[in-house]
């Protein structure tokens, strides 16, 4: 079967042939993984690409390094890749600027311009991008892998390694903070405030 | 003040509906990595990647041909030898035996004459006959 058409419950075995030295997986792999893992360090992150691809980069590299000695069955790939991607983002947030205050995020989108133009979307989506980035970290991660991600919560916990009603607790309170974050931009963004 | 609950439900519930519009256009703007990066991350997963693994090949068994077969029964090159040597010794003397030989096998000195080989005897002979 073409590695292409492979479906995702078979990186493990995309990986075991990555191991023995197949390149056709090495190539597989990379274009399956390295645009998740670049658009989980992206929304971690704020939105930076140089750092969402050094994050990414480092990520899969420590995936390549793993391969060799990967236990098969013990956790998927992905859940794995995502839970390396996150504490690489944190980390690298901890040690450059903390929790950014989203007052001073500077506005990228001119909201009125963009509903003009049609491009509602993308200036919901970066406004989106801002609030999150206004979480605390775990927050954020919970909420991209819940609604972003649309991953379970069973495994976003494996992902972070907590309890499913920690999961539950964290997104509820990021959707609460969002909500809040994003209540005063509804009408610069193409909602009315009546519906 | 059931009313007032009733209220802020339906509000939790607008606030959800349109947070989820948030989300959806999150989804739909997928943060995209450029083709440079690809290209870079393919190279590294290469750099990285363990050497091919050979395929063991099992050993081919060594099978002797016929002579190869005749030369291991007679004991390898040196039974050979031995064999060679004793057979052209043998021949030597048949056809051409030395003088000195003839002191120790003639026909007289053999004494087979003498001995008068019977190859059926008489005794063979009432056995048959019953």
């Amino acid at each position: 079967m073409p590695y292409e058409a492979m479906s995702p419950s078979d990186d493990e075995d995309l990986l075991a042939a990555y191991a023995a030295g197949d390149a056709a997986a090495a190539r597989a792999l990379t274009q399956r993984l390295a645009p998740r893992v670049f658009a989980h360090a992206f929304r971690m992150l704020g939105g930076d690409r140089a750092e969402a691809e050094d994050v990414a980069q480092e990520a899969l590299l420590r995936l390549w390094r793993a391969a060799p000695g990967w236990r098969r069955g013990e956790a998927k790939v992905t859940t794995w890749l995502y839970r390396v991607t996150a504490n690489l983002c944190i980390d690298r947030r901890r040690r450059s600027r903390g929790t950014t205050d989203l007052e001073a995020v500077p506005e990228l989108v001119d909201g009125a311009a963009s509903v003009a133009d049609g491009l509602q979307q993308r200036a919901r989506a970066e406004a989106l991008q801002r609030a999150l980035d206004g979480l605390p970290a775990r927050q954020r991660q919970a909420v991209i892998l819940r609604h972003i991600e649309g991953l379970a919560n069973p495994e976003i916990a494996q992902i972070m390694d907590i309890g499913i009603r920690a999961v539950e607790s964290l997104v509820a309170r990021g959707k609460r903070a969002l909500e809040a974050a994003l209540t005063g931009r509804r009408a610069e963004l193409g909602y009315d405030d009546d519906d | 003040m059931t009313d007032r609950k009733d209220d802020r439900d339906d509000r939790g519930a607008a606030d959800s509906a349109k947070l989820e519009s948030f989300f959806a256009a999150g989804r739909a703007e997928k943060p995209r990595p450029d083709g440079d990066f690809l290209a870079r991350m393919e190279s590294a997963a290469l750099a990285e990647q363990p050497a091919a693994r050979p395929v063991p090949v099992a050993p081919v068994a060594h099978r002797p041909g016929f002579l190869g077969h005749i030369r291991e029964v007679l004991g390898g090159w040196t039974g050979v030898a031995g064999l060679v040597a004793a057979g052209a010794a043998g021949i030597w003397i048949g056809v051409s035996p030395p003088d000195g030989l003839t002191v120790f096998w003639s026909v007289d000195a053999s004494g087979l004459g003498a001995l008068g080989v019977d190859p059926l005897g008489g005794f063979d002979l009432s056995l048959v006959e019953g």
